[in-house]
């Protein structure tokens, strides 16, 4: 599963955060790469329906940890 | 497979009951990119959130339930956080607006926890200038300032009046 986290609202230090804060997890994989306006991360696992529901967390994770540092990095 | 929800601009608010989700469409124009922060992280443990960019001048959120809903519940989604990202905007604009109160406020409140003056402090004091001008009485106490007379006092002419009645030897009530 693919998220691709757009630099104007996401920041890429909270994604980074995230990232290695959900590294641990079992069968589970994390791949990051940069485009012009987008952190884009894929997330393989074990099933497409654990991927999916691993990638709606660290989206929740990222956007939280982004708005509590006051939004994207400058 | 989007489709529109009942009550909602189908413009506006899409629901994908597939995936449980629903996807507005925010006018950037009217709501600041931070009142679309804190309306999303007050739905963090609900649903999962996702903010995008759907044009240059309107973000896209997709709320996605945690727990299986149809679509009246994500209506109720849709409507909540409509209702949240109002809220915040406003209490966003409502703090630009009075923010040159806050900051006096607050500049009092860290200026009287910082304790008593010191003596150089007193020293510096100008004691000379008037301590309060208050010309419409409005530091006055509300008894003082509507205190009924008394029915048997005098005022202070008519005591001056019966004073010099009784020391004036022509008078005759003076003995």
């Amino acid at each position: 599963m693919t998220l691709r986290f757009h630099r104007a609202l996401y920041a890429g230090t909270a994604i980074d955060a995230a990232l290695g804060r959900f590294a641990q997890l079992a069968n589970t994989g994390f791949d990051r790469r940069e485009e012009v306006d987008h952190f884009v991360v894929e997330v393989t696992a074990s099933s497409e329906a654990r991927a999916k529901k691993i990638a709606h967390e660290l989206a929740n994770f990222a956007l939280g940890l982004t708005i509590e540092q006051g939004g994207p990095d400058r | 497979m989007s489709e529109s929800l009942l009550g909602m601009p189908p413009a506006r608010v899409l629901a994908d009951l597939g995936e449980g989700c629903v996807i507005l469409t925010v006018d950037a124009s009217m709501y600041p990119q931070h009142a679309v922060y804190a309306a999303a992280y007050c739905f963090i443990a609900r649903c999962y959130v996702w903010l995008d960019r759907a044009e240059p001048e309107a973000f896209r959120v997709v709320l996605t339930a945690k727990q299986p809903t149809d679509a009246e519940g994500l209506r109720a989604l849709a409507g909540e956080f409509s209702n949240e990202l109002l809220a915040s905007a406003w209490r966003r604009e409502i703090t630009r607006l009075n923010r040159g109160l806050i900051e006096s406020v607050t500049m009092q409140a860290f200026g009287g926890a910082m304790g008593p003056p010191s003596l150089d402090d007193l020293e510096a004091f100008d004691f000379s200038d008037e301590p309060f001008d208050d010309p419409l009485g409005i530091a006055q106490s509300w008894e003082d300032k509507y205190r009924k007379p008394k029915p048997g006092a005098e005022t202070g002419a008519e005591t001056g009046a019966a004073v010099a009645a009784e020391t004036d030897p022509q008078g005759g009530a003076a003995t």
